[in-house]
């Protein structure tokens, strides 16, 4: 949970990839009927889909990739112990089993969890997957060569803080204490805490299995040994092409999840964004069984899609968990004060917010910090209600009370990455409905990665800024934890409780949900929670994006959940 | 000396006036500079300006494309609004014009002012001084300017007014040529006789420079700049679209072109507004610094016909 949402990102991209068409997903104002032009919209075995990306596919090993439920390419390689659930919309936020039998079994206080791996389950050359080899692939994860994955799994086992992985257990033949493999399909983990989303960590492909005698350490990325309906060919420049066709010992009885209806999956990546919508809009060629899996409609590529019906009917709608917000840090002046912050809050003007993210399609307003799906336990408040427009009378009357009658100058810092969501466009908005509340506005835009440094070291934490968070799975815990929990303050490092909250029954709250094993109980009390400290006015919620993706013309059975928000690589079809 | 430079003048005007591109250069120009000038009222007299948001004036489920015909053109919009935002395009153009121009002469200023100072005192001073200064030169002729000026304008703290910075980062990188010419020139005069009058009649080197030189190489240098003009605009256009430039929500045509590349096929004119605005400007300017350099080339005025007052009474 110490991941930035930078990080978050770079999941939702590299490892979600699904956005489609299908009109079916439930989500978002589109409900045209994706399957395109016509035709039979029946799913059939066979071809080659082409996947055009910007990000090449790096470290293509299970225990490098920082992933969302497993990741979208990646899942086609790789099985977990659980996954998520393939579906559209909200059914797929769930968490399903997928080389388990179940989605684990907890004791009584959550913190040890059993698995028991579904009977014939192979790997690409025919040999058994055993539990040991589920227990390797997560030590492997704990080498430093081998570093890349979230950090949950160093956090949560007992006596793992300090493992250093496999390749330095000199005649310890053990391992990972945390760990148990009492026979060949069973595997118990033992956590220093209760963690009633174990399961959800499940889906991360730390949990893939890797034979011990397969292992070729860093070079294992080069050709990862395949549990899913897809083993890797080829794999050029580190990701930048790879190629994937079926594998034959993998067995559809065994994976309720994976449709794997092409033959052949190549991946093309490296090409320009626009070049992607271009090419997936023209569908000319191959680029009809084409889909991208980091790539969304601009608002400008919106704008000409929506003119035009056959490729506004290939256009699909996701919603991932994620929310672009102000932040301010109270040991800063004027924001220590909470009347200004609240003033803030009812001065917003999201119309303004939203258009500049690439209008309504593109983003949903937000004044909620949980993203507003069930599963993240959304539960609906708007303590300062500024409408669409903003109320700059009651700003104005606030700051008035706040003794600063005469207005206010303040610096909102940004970064200047065109992302449209801590960019210079939503910054500009805002400076814009501050003024007509008196507040005055001065722009701090930094690089990149300054940017991302000082928002997050509470050294140089800017009072007021653009921020935005994303969750490793579909829940309440790792939205709200790492950005309002007080014992997640990070003094030297990476901080992302921006607000400084060390609040006692905050933090109470916290471990009694996690506790839960009942997930939709737990959301309840997650939604409960964020209405609570949303009180104290520590963030302004913007908007919530949404995913505009385009697809080729002969692409079927578009799945797009709202765990990824993106679509699903391993349901889509293209004969 | 004062009584040759006033004559030097009115040739100078006489010989422009014959060149027809470069009078109509010469009026384009003067009205750019008066539109720079009177931005504010002018978008006074349309009733907006350049930062307001006009989020209803915008189609928001799709993408923030401007709602109307020609990108949202109306009486209260002159030339439409941008998309996304529905800030009004004609107050961001016209208060674009004084970010582009204002930047570009400040730099050319600079530019010349330090061009000078370094291609004169090279080639009045010691060998060793020269060579030092020549070679600094070169290494400034060599430096690739946006390069140079994308890591200038990275490393000073936002708290710098922008737009003079982005003047003098042009300014300090690009002098280099203009050193060279003046060098060049300041050695050729150094050589003639009546410098060297000077001289034996004990002028010092100060007083030479100022009385008998800058006079001589003042035809180039005019030249030159009026040529550097349009360059600077066009750098100052490209460090903006490369985001370095001036920053938001201050307008400027660079900036504007950023924005509006993605948007060439959905709304067209967003583009066309600063990349004509931006060509005609150049164009102009370039047009312009042609016919000064024409009209104070002295082997070009014959061509001419004007500057001798034989030839045309021949003709009439």
């Amino acid at each position: 949970m110490r991941q930035p949402s930078v990080i978050a990102r770079r999941v939702a991209a590299a490892s979600v990839s699904l956005v489609v068409a299908a009109g079916a997903a439930a989500c978002g104002p589109e409900d045209n009927d994706a399957k395109g032009s016509g035709g039979d919209s029946t799913p059939h075995k066979g071809g080659t889909l082409t996947v055009l990306n910007s990000n090449p596919q790096q470290d293509f090993d299970p225990a490098r990739l920082y992933t969302s439920g497993g990741g979208n390419v990646p899942s086609l390689v790789f099985r977990t112990l659980t996954t998520r659930n393939r579906e559209n919309g909200e059914a797929g936020a769930k968490v399903v089993p997928d080389l388990a039998t179940d989605t684990g079994r907890p004791n009584k206080d959550a913190t040890v969890w059993t698995y028991t791996l579904k009977e014939g389950l192979k790997y690409e050359d025919g040999s058994p997957i055993t539990s040991a080899d589920i227990k390797y692939g997560i030590e492997r994860s704990f080498a430093p060569e081998l570093s890349g994955g979230a950090p949950y799994l160093r956090d949560w086992l007992v006596r793992a803080a300090d493992y250093q992985g496999p390749y330095k257990d000199k005649g310890d033949t053990k391992g990972l204490s945390a760990i148990e493999t009492p026979d060949a399909r069973t595997i118990v983990f033992h956590l220093n805490k209760p963690e009633g989303e174990f399961p959800y960590l499940a889906t991360q492909t730390q949990f893939t299995p890797v034979p011990k005698a397969k292992d070729t350490g860093t070079k294992y990325e080069q050709h990862p040994l395949s549990s899913g309906p897809y083993k890797v060919v080829s794999n050029e420049n580190d990701g930048e092409r790879l190629v994937l066709e079926r594998n034959t010992h993998w067995s559809a009885s065994t994976d309720a999840e994976r449709k794997a209806y092409p033959d052949k999956i190549d991946v093309r990546s490296g090409l320009d964004s626009s070049v992607i919508n271009q090419r997936l809009s023209s569908s000319q060629g191959a680029d009809a069984a084409a889909v991208t899996t980091d790539t969304n409609l601009g608002p400008a590529e919106l704008a000409k899609v929506t003119g035009d019906k056959e490729l506004a009917a290939r256009v699909g709608t996701g919603h991932f968990g994620y929310t672009d917000y102000i932040a301010f840090n109270p040991t800063i002046k004027p924001f220590d004060n909470a009347q200004v912050r609240q003033a803030i809050s009812y001065a917003i003007d999201r119309s303004s917010v939203v258009n500049a993210a690439g209008g309504s399609a593109l983003a949903e307003p937000a004044t909620t910090f949980l993203p507003n799906q069930k599963s993240f336990g959304y539960t609906q408040y708007d303590h300062f209600p500024a409408g669409d427009a903003g109320d700059a009378a009651k700003a104005k009357e606030l700051l008035k009370e706040a003794g600063y009658a005469k207005g206010l100058t303040v610096t909102l810092t940004h970064s200047n990455a065109k992302d449209f969501e801590t960019s210079p466009e939503i910054a500009t908005a805002i400076q814009d409905a501050l003024k007509k509340a008196g507040i005055t506005v001065r722009l701090q835009g930094l690089e990149e990665n300054d940017y991302s440094d000082k928002i997050h070291s509470v050294k140089s934490e800017p009072g007021f800024f653009l921020a935005h968070w994303g969750a490793d799975w579909p829940s309440g815990g790792p939205f709200l934890a790492p950005i309002f929990d007080g014992r997640q303050i990070v003094k030297d490092g990476a901080n992302f409780n921006t607000g400084l909250l060390d609040d006692k029954s905050v933090n109470a709250e916290i471990d009694a949900i996690n506790k839960l094993t009942d997930l939709d109980a737990a959301a309840k009390r997650w939604g409960a929670l964020d209405a609570k400290i949303g009180e104290r006015a520590l963030t302004v919620p913007l908007f919530h994006p949404v995913y505009k993706r385009l697809v080729g013309g002969d692409v079927k059975n578009v799945v797009i959940s709202d765990w990824t928000g993106v679509l699903d690589i391993s349901q889509v079809a293209v004969k | 000396m004062s009584a040759p430079g006033a004559s030097g003048a009115r040739q100078f005007w006489r010989r422009l006036r014959t060149q027809r591109a470069a009078l109509v250069a010469a009026v384009v120009v003067a009205l750019l500079v008066l539109v720079a000038l009177a931005a504010p009222l002018l978008t006074a007299i349309e009733g907006q300006d350049p930062t307001t948001y006009h989020p209803s004036l915008v189609d928001s489920a799709r993408g923030g494309v401007p709602i109307g015909s020609f990108g949202g053109v109306s009486a209260d919009h002159w030339l439409g609004v941008e998309p996304q935002t529905g800030r009004d395009l004609f107050a961001r153009l016209v208060y674009g014009a004084r970010v582009s121009l204002g930047v570009a002469l400040a730099a050319t200023v600079v530019q010349v002012a330090i061009g000078v100072v370094v291609g004169v005192a090279a080639a009045l001073g010691s060998r060793l001084v020269d060579q030092l200064l020549s070679r600094f030169t070169d290494v400034i002729v060599a430096m690739p300017l946006m390069i140079m000026a994308l890591a200038l304008l990275a490393i000073v703290p936002s708290s710098f007014p922008r737009p003079v910075l982005v003047a003098l980062v042009i300014g300090l990188i690009g002098w280099g040529s203009i050193a060279k010419i003046v060098r060049a020139q300041t050695l050729t005069l150094k050589g003639l006789d009546y410098v060297a009058a000077a001289r034996l009649s004990g002028w010092g080197t100060w007083r030479i420079a100022r009385r008998e030189l800058l006079p001589g190489i003042a035809a180039p240098v005019i030249t030159y700049a009026a040529l550097l003009v349009p360059v600077d605009i066009t750098v100052e256009a490209a460090l903006s679209f490369l985001g370095v430039g001036v920053k938001p929500p201050t307008p400027s045509w660079g900036q504007m072109l950023t924005a509006a590349d993605v948007w060439y096929q959905a709304a067209p004119q967003y583009l066309l507004l600063p990349a004509g605005a931006l060509f005609v400007t150049v164009l102009a300017l370039t047009v312009l610094g042609d016919g000064v350099r024409t009209a104070l080339d002295p082997r070009a005025a014959s061509r001419l016909r004007v500057g001798t007052g034989r030839k045309r009474e021949a003709k009439a």
